[in-house]
């Protein structure tokens, strides 16, 4: 019994990592959305430093939401490229019609978004520590560990509303619109847990619940995009 | 009753029943849109069927 | 549909009586706590009709009947509606009480936060034309919202563990205060309803009407 249902998830996650892999090799070719990402992102963080004083301590109080506002924007740019990216020639229907299924095309497209969009975080967090003179590094892991939860949540909900949209004119508008607004508790969670591990204080106490309702959050948004993908993708 | 904060109760009152009025408004407009069209697209198919 | 609306009328002329001259006034609200004989049956209605919008995509996407699609988007509307009442008036009972129009309150804050996903969604409803299609993507984002709601709420009480003033200790009259004037809301929800579905149901006649005429 249980060996086919192992040989079963197994070749899941193959045919999930042969998706993400050409997915994050066609991006690597051309580098658009990662290029105008980061630049977005970078013209984010420039811009929020003229909203208030950025040397003074209290910024880093608001360094969480403010460096989750830049990975949020940036990433609807990644995003909204995800399943765009397939319209022309007809590659989302081969895709589609490939014998694999709706979940494992989406989870690996899901992973493709992922480690563009942690590519981004990781390109401008050492330049946010520089901008606004904050030792970002003294919780380094932890501070991993929580963009990675919160990157997470952000591409499970944005690759499924990516594929939702896809055959919209209005696609680069309602891609935000019903992302956001779902991400409230994700967003809050991973700006609680940012800014006192920017600020140096372990990931304990306080932070746990919140920890845990990040974790809650992706876990519940995972299985529910894996169940509804489906329904979505099959045109 | 006291009449300390009464106008606040006031507003309350009006724009919980303002809002539904505008809805109700709104619900009519819409109405009387799709039987213009109800009865625009009649007259087409009879026409057509002719 | 006329009865449902004249017995609405008559319970909330009735309502009015009991809140405005029967009831006393608040020991530190004085006149203007009553605003929460509106403000939460308000918020009830909302989210039942958010719990059945769910429901009914739930039902679409099983049975693929355009009718269950056509409750969800109706019932959708009808409880923002009520949702926006209830902001407003949370909006107004706040600035008498604590002095600002907007305090960042936990339940005030989710119906916030729900109330711009179901805006999205009726969005999302008129950027796609095609009906099934339309059906189909609008039910997934029904759930996606729905689910959401209680992870929205407890993530904001812990984000401000604050003011909202506890539902539990108000005096039993007052409770059944609040049930009347749930019960002309529901019915006017329930009449709302129904003019709203059978628009979509004219909707629908409108598109096997449209394509006829192309068919000529």
């Amino acid at each position: 019994m249980a060996v086919p249902a192992l040989r079963g998830s197994m070749s899941f996650l193959r045919q999930s990592l042969t998706i993400a892999s050409k997915d994050l090799r066609s991006e690597l070719r051309t580098k658009e959305a990662l290029n105008a990402s980061v630049a977005f992102a970078l013209v984010i963080l420039l811009l929020f430093s003229f909203a208030f004083e950025p040397t003074e301590v209290e910024t880093r109080q608001i360094s969480g939401g403010l460096l989750w506002l830049v990975f949020a924007f940036a990433g609807a740019l990644i995003l909204n490229r995800s399943f765009a990216r397939e319209l022309s020639n007809d590659c989302l229907d081969a895709l589609v019609a490939a014998p694999i299924s709706g979940a494992a095309l989406f989870l690996g497209k899901a992973l493709a978004n992922l480690a563009l969009l942690v590519t981004v975080e990781l390109a401008c967090l050492p330049v946010f520590g520089i901008f606004y003179n904050v030792p970002w590094t003294q919780q380094f892991w932890p501070l991993m560990l929580v963009m990675l939860l919160g990157t997470w949540g952000l591409t499970v909900v944005g690759t499924m509303f990516s594929a939702l949209t896809v055959n919209l004119r209005l696609r680069e508008l309602m891609l935000p619109m019903l992302v956001y607004p779902i991400m409230v508790p994700g967003l809050l969670a991973a700006v609680q847990l940012t800014a006192p591990l920017v600020m140096g204080q372990p990931l304990a106490g306080d932070l746990i619940p919140w920890l845990r309702l990040l974790i809650a959050f992706d876990v519940i948004f995972t299985a529910l995009a894996l169940t509804l993908v489906e329904t979505v993708l099959v045109r | 009753m006291d009449t300390r904060n009464f106008t606040y109760l006031c507003y309350g009152l009006v724009a919980a029943w303002l809002i539904l009025c505008v809805y109700v408004i709104s619900l009519g407009a819409r109405e009387r849109k799709l039987q213009r069209e109800l009865e625009r697209l009649r007259l087409l198919v009879e026409e057509k069927e002719r | 549909m006329l009865a449902m609306t004249a017995i609405a009328a008559l319970l909330l002329v009735r309502n009015l009586y009991v809140m405005l001259l029967v009831l006393p006034d608040e020991k530190h609200q004085n006149a203007a706590y009553r605003i929460m004989f509106f403000h939460v049956p308000d918020a009830w209605t909302a989210f039942l009709c958010f719990f059945l919008a769910m429901i009914a995509s739930v039902l679409y996407l099983v049975k693929n009947d355009l009718r269950y699609d056509g409750f969800a988007a109706s019932i959708t509307e009808v409880g923002l509606v009520f949702g926006a009442a209830n902001l407003v008036t949370g909006m107004i009972w706040g600035r008498v009480i604590w002095g600002v129009w907007w305090a960042w309150d936990v339940r005030l804050t989710t119906m916030l936060v729900g109330w711009l996903m179901y805006a999205g969604y009726l969005m999302l409803r008129r950027a796609i034309e095609e009906p099934t299609e339309r059906a189909k993507m609008s039910a997934v984002v029904s759930i996606f919202a729905f689910a959401d709601v209680p992870i929205i709420f407890f993530s904001i009480r812990w984000w401000r563990n604050q003011q909202h003033p506890p539902p539990a200790d108000l005096p039993p009259d007052w409770w059944m205060a609040l049930f009347m004037n749930w019960i002309p809301l529901l019915l006017l929800a329930g009449v709302f309803l129904m003019i709203r579905m059978e628009q979509e149901r004219i909707e629908r006649q409108l598109n096997g009407l449209r394509r006829t005429v192309h068919a000529f």
